[in-house]
């Protein structure tokens, strides 16, 4: 009896080690990811995603807020599953932002375009 | 004393959760896995997608092939979403990339467009200036042409005025209050007759070409005889002589109703009436012109 308890308890030991050490192994990685996150973020931002992709940037800086939470409670899957999302949304930001000033710039350019043509057209007009 | 009790239950959850991973047996999905499996076709249909982004369409499928694999492994719901939620936003980066790539392309092209324009403006341009250099040229000329012909018709007429005034200077014409006189002669008639002789008549030509070129005159002509003779024939001669330069200049084209005749018999002589000589002075036709076309006014 005693030594099925002891083996029950070595079991359940080994268990928690490999629990233990497989939790800290995923410490790092999490703290990596939640750190490209972050430079995810801060990309996204430079390339003007606040004003052109607000709901996008928004939902990032949540899950990455709420990822770095995570990551300090030790739950080190729910850091890493919400630093993908943030860096997934980041990236979203970050592309439509982009996009949309390469838009912008071919409208404005279009419209110079007609702009230049009218006036080409108004003084090739033939003089009485 | 945490930890103890976590060892305790650790052994039973996973049990559970083996037991509860054998239980399902259908395909499972989720709507989030729908929505990005249609994100993801309608991305795959479009060929631009391929064109402009294809590494962040591979990331893309790659993502939705994750998601697939774990609803085809069963996996719980919640895991199968973030591994589709994932997936759609990155097929939505693809999109978001190919918009990116064919705004870029469209400013490439749209440069080009711009300067082929302002080629056609600065051609345009001068092509207008050339036109206008052209027109003022042409125009230029013309005014030189206006000038040239002006002048050439002020040569001509100055010409024309020299020719007559050489004329009125060969018929030796006097300007009087009265208007231009010219005399014709006493030889430029047969003796004691109103004939003119040939020289009269050359003479009268050159009246006759003088009217022409100045049809506005009227022209009066008055024939004088010298002393001898009764009153009564010289005042016949005088008036016969007149009236035949009048025939005769008629005869050269002069129109009529421009000339009138009188004759002054011995009045008006020139000359003393006392020798040969002076008497054929008085003998004479006096032709007063009114250049101006104004009436004649007649003697005292």
């Amino acid at each position: 009896m005693n030594t099925v308890q002891h083996k029950v308890k070595m079991i359940c030991g080994a268990l928690a080690l490999l629990g233990l050490a497989a939790c800290a192994s995923e410490k790092t990685p999490a703290t990596a990811d939640v750190a490209v996150s972050r430079a995810a973020v801060a990309n996204a931002t430079s390339a003007g995603a606040a004003d052109l992709a607000p709901e996008e940037m928004k939902s990032a800086r949540e899950k990455m807020m709420r990822a770095n939470q995570a990551l300090a409670a030790k739950d080190y899957k729910l850091a890493q599953d919400l630093a993908a999302q943030a860096q997934a949304d980041a990236q979203l930001a970050q592309s439509k932002a982009n996009s949309a000033k390469a838009t912008a710039a071919a409208d404005e350019l279009q419209q110079s375009i007609r702009v230049l043509r009218d006036e080409v057209n108004r003084n090739s007009t033939p003089q009485q | 004393m945490k930890l103890m009790t976590k060892l305790r239950i650790l052994p039973a959850a996973v049990a559970v959760a083996i037991v509860l991973s054998a239980c399902s047996s259908a395909p499972i999905t989720t709507s989030e896995l729908d929505g990005a499996r249609g994100d993801f076709v309608a991305a795959q249909s479009n060929p631009a997608v391929a064109a402009n982004a294809p590494v962040e369409f591979k990331a893309a499928a790659d993502a939705l092939d994750r998601a697939n694999a774990a609803a085809a492994q069963k996996e719980s719901l919640a895991d199968i979403d973030k591994l589709a939620y994932l997936a759609k936003q990155k097929i939505a980066v693809a999109q978001e990339v190919t918009k990116q790539r064919q705004a870029e392309a469209n400013v490439a092209q749209a440069g080009r467009q711009r300067d082929e324009v302002r080629l056609e403006a600065r051609t345009a341009e001068a092509d207008k200036a050339r036109m206008a250099a052209e027109r003022a040229k042409a125009d230029a000329d013309a005014a030189r042409q206006q000038a040239d012909a002006a002048a050439a018709s002020a040569r001509d007429e100055q010409a024309k005025a020299a020719a007559l005034q050489q004329q009125l200077n060969d018929l030796q014409a006097k300007q009087t209050d009265r208007g231009l006189v010219i005399t014709l002669n006493d030889v430029l008639f047969n003796v004691d007759k109103a004939e003119l002789s040939a020289e009269g008549m050359r003479t009268a030509q050159k009246l006759a070409d003088v009217l022409a070129q100045e049809p506005k005159s009227m022209v009066l002509i008055e024939g004088f005889t010298d002393s001898t003779g009764s009153s009564s024939h010289n005042l016949d001669l005088s008036q016969r002589r007149a009236d035949a330069v009048r025939q005769a200049l008629v005869g050269m084209g002069v129109p009529g109703n421009k000339i009138s005749t009188k004759g002054y018999g011995a009045a008006y002589p020139v000359a003393g009436n006392t020798d040969a000589a002076s008497r054929q002075l008085n003998r004479r036709v006096e032709i007063v012109l009114s250049q101006n076309g104004a009436p004649i006014t007649n003697r005292r």
